[in-house]
């Protein structure tokens, strides 16, 4: 079991000076599922924004701490922050294909990054869409927009767009929250597989799901990360009393 | 524009005809009401309508009519003695005097205006005269640059007012056909037809390209006027209210209203009127070149 | 039974609205084709579609005008799309809020400016300012004409492609920027594309605007009712149909030659922008097809 995420004392502020994350602490093992759950306004999306610097964009401030990959702390500004986002790749909770064919969603990252190669590229996205279990549904509409996709199919391609990149970690912020119950299972079957290559944070819409899921489980409420352990720690004999009151249905 | 103001006016002029009908008497012996029948020239349809609303005010009793339809209706309706004033925005010929005279009436002139059209060129150019032939060719399109006339190597804009002004078509007959009735010659299709006087002032005192025409009444301090000749052999002069007065400017026509010898006081008064500083001040305010009391009426 | 009587008089109250606002286009259009029609009659098809338009001594030819109105919007196009687009992707996507704010309020006052008003502007500042920049004969050029229009069309085309550009959902450009975009290929890769059937809108009401634009147009194009030869044509005087319209019906004898012939002019006029119309509402409908079979 290594590490492939140290968060160390992060403190992340609005700019009004409102505290979004408070002095957050936790590991993020490679190779296993890691699950942030807690009632929502509980700073998990925000966590996960902070791992891949989209919190630039937004009116929040790292006050203190530091987060550290591969040995480097990514909060600092001199971090290539396009380089960062194609390693640790994010999924998000309403599933929004670019408004582009089905094969140039999945490849959309990669021509950024310029690769030109046909073959290449036909290589790479029958590869990630069998990975995200897509390909035998669409490999005869490639060409079609990838909006004209049902809504679990279009989730499944915003993972494949993803993992086309070859990310060392993927983050799924709600990923099954606007799907069906065999979408969701699909999804849930699928990162079980991913994590044999690579390292997975989940945010889970529910209590279930994290439960269903879990190798590593954070409980997070109001900024604070109350409890983190193993799944099975967790969520059969929480330490914290606020962590037993969610799992057990009490509040949330 | 004054065709335009014809047209608001003959509305004017049906609602006044009801009014006429409706008092017996009037229409059949002019003389003796206090009617006055106006028609003639369009080109001075505006300014008699103005003098007969200004005219209002100094004699309420006295009414008067203003009707348009060209010189020639307003001459031949005054021979046949169905209005006391005739609008001419030219001389009566010596047939119409004849007939006029076999009818018993002796066809007297007044010259109540003048419309005088000023030549502009903007102030750098140092071009300050120029001949009527000299003009035409430079709105038929024949001399294209200014060199060709003497001036700076530099490009003639032509500006001109839009079709539908009366301007427009004397200047048309009178400086780009030279008066000729059988010259067909038309503007220069790269002419520029502004849609309003202060529009022509304006590229004219802007742009030292440019050429234009407008009734002196608009003239600005912006733009120099050019010096005219008839021909090329004979004095040039500038546009002003003595060389119009005097005839000695081409561009320029006398503007003419013609009563009967014998008309009755109140006739005889409304053309008193029309030459005193007031209704000459009309004059100026609709851009036509005023008449000093002591030379007219002669 | 009272709710069901006082519904069914609002629905003919609307059904009526409806129905009168067809039968006034009906009757505009009846009128322009009763008006216009006999110019065919009296004047020979050769000098209508002929190069030269001096109507005062029979010269009919219409060509120069419609011409001149193409000149004078295809470049006020060339000029109101590019400005007018990048202004609203500066505004939804790149200002900070506070000029945002100033900003967006002054564009919006710059849509209800009266035409006659940048006419003024025109021709006093723009057309000088382009014959001494551009070494013109005269500033009075379809050029100046297209910018002013161009100007015209911009503030509705900045203000609908704003809103489009805000509608784009922001999974979009999440979606972009996780993928390792960065803000330009976001914003150009992604969230343009996404707006584009708001942004055809925008650009199409704008060129509507432009189009009806009469006054300004005639007070800067210097009306010359010359054929263009070249490209170089948009730096020439022109006369629009528009302009021509304007300023002759209020003065020509109705039932004359010219009367109809003026009316055949608002014909050809009404078929260009009936034209336009139609080319844009198809296109706007195969996108919004295209982005209902997206929802289903």
């Amino acid at each position: 079991m290594s590490v492939k995420i140290s968060v160390q004392n992060l403190t992340l502020m609005y700019s009004d000076g409102v505290e979004s994350l408070h002095d957050v602490s936790i590991d993020i093992i490679a190779n296993a599922v890691n699950v942030l759950f807690g009632p929502s306004g509980g700073g998990k999306s925000t966590l996960l924004r902070a791992l891949n610097r989209l919190n630039d964009l937004a009116d929040v401030e790292t006050a203190r701490g530091q987060v550290i990959l591969n040995g480097q702390n990514i909060l600092d500004p001199a971090t290539d922050v396009i380089e960062l986002r194609r390693k640790v790749g994010m999924v998000f909770s309403r599933p929004a294909p670019l408004p582009l064919s089905v094969y140039e969603n999945v490849i959309y990252g990669l021509r950024l990054m310029g690769e030109r190669s046909k073959t290449v590229l036909d290589e790479r996205v029958e590869h990630s869409l069998r990975q995200a279990v897509l390909w035998d549904e669409v490999y005869d509409r490639l060409n079609d927009p990838g909006t004209s996709l049902s809504g679990g199919q279009q989730q499944r391609l915003c993972i494949a767009r993803v993992l086309a990149l070859e990310p060392e970690v993927i983050m799924l912020d709600e990923p099954t929250s606007a799907l069906d119950p065999v979408s969701t299972a699909k999804i849930e079957g699928m990162l079980n597989e991913l994590k044999e290559r690579l390292t997975i944070i989940l945010v889970p819409h529910n209590v279930q799901q994290a439960a269903r899921t879990a190798d590593y489980a954070g409980f997070f409420l109001q900024g604070r990360l109350v409890e983190y352990a193993p799944e099975k720690g967790l969520f059969l004999k929480p330490r914290e009393k606020e962590t037993q009151d969610y799992v057990t249905g009490r509040f949330g | 524009m004054r065709i335009a103001a014809a047209r608001r006016w003959l509305v004017g002029l049906l609602l006044l005809l009801t009014a006429c009908s409706a008092t017996p008497g009037d229409s059949t012996s002019p003389s003796a009401s206090t009617y006055i029948q106006n028609k003639g020239s369009d080109t001075i349809v505006n300014l008699a309508l103005a003098w007969a609303e200004a005219y209002q005010k100094v004699k309420p009793e006295v009414r008067i009519s203003v009707t348009g339809g060209g010189s020639g209706t307003g001459l031949t309706a005054l021979i046949s003695g169905t209005v006391d004033i005739a609008n001419a925005s030219r001389k009566i010929k010596t047939e119409e005097i004849k007939a006029a005279e076999a009818n018993g009436i002796e066809p007297v002139e007044h010259v109540i205006a003048r419309d005088a059209i000023a030549v502009i060129v903007n102030p750098q150019n140092p071009i300050g005269e120029l001949s009527l032939e000299q003009i035409s060719r430079i709105y038929r399109g024949e001399v294209t640059n200014w060199s060709e006339l003497g001036g700076e190597d530099r490009p003639i804009v032509r500006l001109s007012r839009e079709t539908n002004s009366g301007t427009h078509v004397y200047f048309l007959e009178e400086v780009i056909r030279l008066g000729d009735k059988d010259n067909k010659e038309i503007f220069s299709a790269d002419t520029l037809l502004l849609p309003s006087s202060e529009g022509i002032i304006s590229e004219v005192s802007e742009n030292p390209n440019a050429i234009g025409y407008d009734g002196l009444g608009y003239v600005t301090d912006h733009v120099k006027m050019v010096a005219v000749a008839r021909t090329a052999d004979q004095p040039y002069v500038l546009p002003s209210v003595e060389s119009v007065n005097s005839g000695q400017y081409p561009i320029s026509r006398d503007l003419y209203m013609y009563a009967r010898g014998d008309a009755p006081q109140i006739v005889l008064d409304y053309l008193a009127w029309i030459l005193s500083p007031a209704a000459q001040q009309i004059v100026t305010d609709l851009g036509f070149v005023p008449i000093l009391s002591t030379t007219a009426g002669k | 039974m009272e709710t069901a009587k006082s519904e069914r008089w609002i629905t003919w109250i609307v059904k009526i609205s409806g129905y009168s606002s067809i039968l006034f286009v009906s009757l505009i259009l009846f009128f322009l084709v009763r008006e216009g029609l006999p110019a065919l009659g009296d004047v020979p098809l050769k000098d209508l579609f002929g190069v030269r338009w001096y109507p005062i001594e029979g010269y009919f030819g219409i060509w120069p005008l419609i011409f001149g109105s193409v000149l004078v919007t295809v470049g006020a196009l060339l000029i109101g799309i590019p400005f007018g687009i990048g202004t609203a992707v500066y505004l939804s996507e790149l200002a900070p809020a506070w000029i945002k704010n100033v900003l967006k309020p002054i564009i919006e006052i710059l849509a209800g400016l009266p035409s006659v008003v940048l006419g003024f502007l025109g021709i006093q500042l723009a057309a000088p300012f382009f014959r001494q920049f551009l070494n013109l004969p005269t500033g009075l050029t379809a050029f100046t004409g297209a910018v002013l229009l161009g100007f015209i069309a911009i503030p509705t085309i900045v203000s609908i492609s704003e809103d489009a550009l805000n509608t784009v959902p922001s999974g979009y450009r999440q979606g972009a920027l996780a993928l390792g975009a960065n803000h330009w290929q976001t914003i150009w890769g992604v969230t343009v594309p996404a707006a584009r059937s708001g942004l055809l809108t925008a650009v199409m009401l704008g060129v509507g605007r432009a189009i009806g634009e009469t006054m300004a147009v005639m007070m800067v194009t210097g009306n010359a009712p010359v054929l263009p030869r070249s490209l170089n044509a948009l730096f020439l005087p022109a006369r629009t149909m528009t302009a021509t319209i304007a300023s002759e019906m209020g003065e020509v004898a109705t039932g004359s030659e010219h009367y109809h012939v003026l009316f055949f002019i608002g014909m050809v006029l009404f078929g260009i922008s009936l034209a336009v119309n139609l080319t844009a509402s198809s296109l706007a409908l195969r996108s919004r097809k295209r982005a209902e079979r997206l929802l289903s």
